[in-house]
């Protein structure tokens, strides 16, 4: 069986994903405030079978930074021996930020230029042969689409994880045509 | 590979068309064990044969060479009849363009398989009942096929396709014709059937399908180039295929 | 210019790619339209042959003879005198001298007329050649009538009285009946070779031709004053005789009206029969053409330039029958309008002339016309989806059939359902069987009349009868190759159209011969509603025809035999199509279309 696809760098995925936390957190206090254990619980519902990736902890660092940053507002209520007592709320500026993120249409980049370049060095200097290398990645996407589309197919239609597993799906899809063009390509190349 | 526990078994298929600088080589030297339960994928580029093969395995085209085995009977040499009776029990069609008959409605398109093997009409007709449940169909019994979707028809073509029982469940392109959602609700039925225990051949130019299933080869100019086991092996969290996790 | 090379190249490619289809749809519109050239031929050759051999001969209005006793040599022909100076007399042709002779040949031995004549045209009753020559020293000319039951042919020795003479050509006239209406035959010689045949006992006689100036009383005169002065001529036993054109007619119009009446019947028929194939091919393939219509309309065609690609189509095809048709009938027609009788069957121009060929072709573009209008208008009425995506109509759904057909074994569950699917095509398949078994019955009655007709026969000699069985015994054979085709066309195209469920119905588990079974019985229904129509059409069809049914009906054994001979028939057409068509792999029609 090929080996799993090499994940990005942790460190600038860590920022994007933090980025993403902290403005969904932001969007859900702006329709009310809530406990930090109902964000986290309503973030785990969206995420469906991904909600692993989230670990406890992060919501409260998120929390905590945001309310550095001037974007929310905490109070203490409840009891003192109950371990979550704070309640959140957004601040005029925490409500921009969440109006600015909404009209926002960036998308993360399509391009996949880092395995492109990979194909394009293994052939220029030799290394190994770049129709190989797509098979590999090629037979990992594979395996990780059928997965995803498992996942997807478990959830109840409609579901809100549902649409979710479907983007991973549709995008990893997408990426293994990719791949069938770079087959071609390099096979051509090669006869060529 | 040992073929005894097999339920389909191919060696050395051939298929030729034509003849002197017009013939065409559309199967070449093809073998192929399917276990019980399996469900194999074949992918390749337009013309590269699977079709083809796909319809050799079925009984529809006599092989230009090779052995074929199914259901323990040698195909290869059946008279015709003999084909069409093994048809009825053992192998189940799903095609690209349905084929549904038009001027019958879901519910009779789905007995016709058992009305040709010779089953009374009311039995042919629970079991139709049944299938199209089974399919999720339960209230588009007496609708025609002019009246169903794109995906509903499918279904329906696989619930016929199913009404014999068969060993194995040969499926040409069944998305080639549906879209993105259609496709969706056919590949949900044939994981389903998977799931059941049934032995599936599907063709597919769908990525999704193929990668479904537990084996998926490519064909490329008639032969088999590629074959990829897909279930087994290491099974890694879905987090980490999607690269959420921090 | 551009859209007119559109339409042809349209037109062109769409005949190519269905080149089996189109070529059949040729041969069944040539048989037709041969057959109505034949059958147009024919009809002209009923009318009058009496009227159109005297007019083409100059036939006499009064013919006279004389024949005087053994001892008298000259001055015979001075008993003419009342003749030739009687009121009413236009024109004098002879007189002629006539020897009876004993005229051997082949090893028969039998009498005959011989009449000397002028190598030059006469003005009255000059015999029209239908082979070879006029005479000459030594050559005579015969009598067709009597050639054809002598067996002679130009070329031919014969012996009269002796001497050695050679046929150089045969001829017909209406100075007298043909043999053997008329006896003795008659033969064409020199005055010299005439007059050398005399004997002792008999001698030289004398005809004379006359022409009235009112050539229709001549009835009254052979009733007048000078017919009866004629007659009293005799002396010392002279013989004389006297007859009008109107006797010779009406004798010989007892003969020929049976022939004739045989004629008009197979014309008639023939001609009907053909316009009404032509109909059903034509209906079933408006069928298909309703779906080109929609494809040209697709890709971006007007009405006007759709129903030109059609008109084109068909008018190509029609057209092309109709000239391989008109030559055809040209060539087998004469073989068939040469009645061996003593009569012209035709002038002796070709028996097509520019009427009946005109007749044919604009029978043939209105044919084509008609085929183009439908399809067009249905097509124009039609949404372009709909006729692309549903050929021909869609087929109707009948629940009451599909339910019952549940119960059925298969063969007949396929049968039925393939009926119910197409109602039309059926109904047209039926259509056209039944007018396979009208001609059948047609043909069985018009065999049975002439075998009738053989034993009742009113001539007693077989030459004349032989001719005609031979010419009905070919019509019937021509009519039956019709219904064949018929047939055939018809069950192909169900075949054809029945391509898609039965490809369907093997992938799902029937077997080749539950298929052929289910097609063939699929025919069987229509089969046996045509086969009960037909019976009764045929009989009237030959009633209106001309003939007489009540005289002439077949055995009822006979004709209870057409049924199951019908479904056989049927059966038997479907079952090959059917099981070539089973040959061609499912596949090819299932895969992705």
């Amino acid at each position: 069986m090929a080996e799993a696809a090499e994940l990005p760098d942790r460190e600038s995925l860590q920022g994007y994903q933090l980025r993403v936390v902290r403005e969904v957190l932001l969007a859900l206090l702006a329709g009310e405030a809530s406990h930090g254990y109902q964000l986290r619980a309503r973030l785990a519902l969206a995420l469906g079978p991904l909600a692993g990736a989230l670990n406890d902890g992060q919501v409260y660092v998120t929390l905590n930074r945001l309310e550095k940053a001037g974007l929310v507002t905490s109070e203490r209520v409840g009891q003192a021996d109950k371990p979550d007592r704070r309640v959140y709320e957004l601040t005029p500026a925490g409500r921009h930020q969440v109006t600015e993120w909404l009209d926002d249409t960036s998308w993360p980049k399509p391009a996949p230029a880092e395995f492109h370049l990979k194909l394009v060095a293994a052939a220029a200097a030799g290394l190994a042969d770049p129709v190989g290398i797509v098979d590999r990645q090629r037979r990992a996407l594979l395996g990780g689409l059928g997965q995803a589309q498992r996942a997807a197919l478990a959830e109840p239609s409609g579901s809100v994880a549902a649409i979710l597993l479907e983007g991973v799906v549709l995008r990893l899809q997408a990426d293994l045509r990719w791949l069938e063009a770079c087959a071609r390509h390099w096979n051509a190349a090669k006869e060529g | 590979m040992d073929g005894n526990d097999s339920v389909l078994s191919a060696r050395g298929l051939r298929k030729d068309y034509g003849s002197g600088s017009g013939l065409v080589h559309a199967v070449r030297d093809v073998s192929l064990d399917l276990s019980e339960g399996e469900a194999v994928a074949i992918v390749g580029p337009s013309g590269c044969g699977k079709s083809t093969l796909l319809y050799l395995l079925g009984g529809l085209e006599r092989p230009t060479a090779g052995t074929l085995q199914l259901a323990g009977r040698r195909l290869e040499q059946m008279p015709e009849a003999g084909l069409a009776r093994l048809r009825r029990h053992a192998l189940g069609f799903v095609f690209q363009a349905f084929h549904l008959v038009d001027e019958l409605t879901a519910l009779e398109n789905v007995e016709l398989p058992a009305l040709l093997a010779g089953a009374s009409p009311r039995k042919a007709r629970e079991r139709a009942t049944a299938l199209l449940e089974q399919v999720g169909l339960e209230d588009r019994l007496q609708h025609l096929p002019s009246a169903l979707s794109g995906g509903e028809r499918q279904r329906v073509a696989i619930a016929r396709a199913l009404a014999n029982g068969p060993e194995v469940v040969l499926a040409d392109e069944p998305t080639g014709n549906l879209d993105s959602a259609a496709t969706t609700e056919v590949l949900r039925l044939f994981d389903r059937l998977h799931n059941d225990g049934q032995t599936l051949v599907v063709v597919t130019h769908d990525e999704r399908i193929a990668a479904t299933a537990d084996r998926l080869i490519t064909m490329r100019d008639g032969a088999f180039v590629d074959e990829t086991k897909l279930t087994g092996g290491r099974a890694r969290s879905l987090t980490e295929i999607t690269g959420l996790d921090a | 210019m551009g859209r007119l090379l559109i339409t042809w190249r349209l037109a062109i490619r769409d005949i190519e790619r269905r080149r089996v289809q189109s070529a059949l749809l040729l041969v069944m519109i040539v048989t037709t339209t041969t057959t109505l050239t034949i059958g147009l031929a024919l009809h002209k050759v009923t009318d009058s042959p009496f009227a159109r051999t005297r007019a083409a001969t100059r036939g006499p209005d009064i013919v006279a003879q004389i024949i005087p006793p053994p001892s008298t040599q000259h001055g015979a022909t001075r008993g003419f005198a009342p003749l030739i100076h009687a009121p009413g007399v236009a024109a004098v042709g002879g007189p002629y001298p006539i020897a009876f002779a004993r005229l051997t040949t082949n090893g028969i031995n039998v009498e005959a007329q011989a009449e000397g004549r002028d190598p030059g045209p006469a003005a009255i009753d000059q015999p029209a050649l239908t082979a070879g020559r006029w005479i000459s020293p030594g050559g005579v000319v015969i009598e067709r009538g009597f050639a054809d039951a002598l067996g002679l042919h130009v070329g031919d020795a014969v012996h009269l009285n002796g001497r050695a003479l050679r046929v150089v050509g045969i001829a017909v006239s209406t100075a007298q009946c043909f043999y053997p209406v008329s006896t003795p035959g008659v033969i064409w010689l020199t005055r010299r070779d005439a007059e050398s045949l005399a004997t002792r006992t008999q001698p030289i006689g004398y005809v004379l031709n006359l022409k009235l100036a009112d050539p229709n009383s001549a009835s009254a005169f052979e009733n007048g004053n000078a017919a009866t002065a004629f007659g009293n001529v005799t002396t010392n036993e002279t013989e004389t005789f006297l007859s009008s054109w109107q006797d010779t007619e009406q004798s010989d119009f007892k003969v020929v009206s049976v022939d004739q009446k045989v004629l008009l019947i197979v014309s008639t028929l023939l001609a009907l029969l053909a316009i009404a194939s032509i109909a059903v091919v034509v209906g079933s393939r408006m069928a298909e053409q309703t779906r080109r219509v929609g494809l040209l309309k697709a890709v971006g065609g007007t009405p006007l330039l759709v129903a030109a690609v059609l008109l084109a189509e068909n008018l190509l095809l029609a057209l092309a029958a109709a000239a391989v048709g008109v030559t055809l009938g040209q060539l087998v027609a004469p073989a068939l309008t040469n009645l061996g009788n003593g009569l012209l069957g035709s002038p002796p121009t070709p028996p097509i002339t520019a009427s009946s060929a005109a007749t044919v072709i604009v029978v043939a573009i209105l044919v084509a016309a008609c085929a183009t209008i439908v399809p067009a208008i249905r097509g124009a009425r039609t949404s372009t989806i709909r006729a692309l995506n549903d050929p021909a109509h869609p087929p109707r759904r009948r629940p009451w059939l599909i339910a019952l057909s549940a119960r059925l074994p298969v063969p007949m569950l396929l049968a039925v359902r393939l009926v119910a699917r197409r109602i039309r095509r059926s109904l047209l398949t039926a259509a056209s069987i039944t007018i396979a078994v009208t001609m059948v019955v047609a043909a069985l009655t018009l065999e049975h009349n002439d075998q009738v007709r053989r034993q009742v026969s009113v001539i007693g000699t077989t030459t004349v009868a032989g001719r005609v069985t031979h010419l009905v015994f070919l019509l019937s054979a021509i009519l039956i190759v019709l219904a064949a085709l018929n047939a055939i066309f018809t069950t192909w195209a169900t075949v054809i159209d029945a391509q898609r469920p039965t490809a369907l119905a093997k992938a799902l588990g029937a077997t080749p011969g539950q298929i052929t079974a289910g097609l063939a019985t699929s025919q069987l229904a229509p089969g046996l509603l045509a086969a009960c129509l037909g019976i009764p059409l045929g009989l009237a069809l030959y009633q209106v025809a001309g003939g007489h049914v009540s005289e002439a009906s077949p055995p009822v054994l006979w004709l209870l035999a057409v049924i199951p001979g019908t479904l056989i028939a049927v059966a038997v057409l479907t079952a090959i199509p059917a099981r070539i068509g089973a040959g061609r792999s499912a596949a090819d029609v299932l895969r992705s279309e």
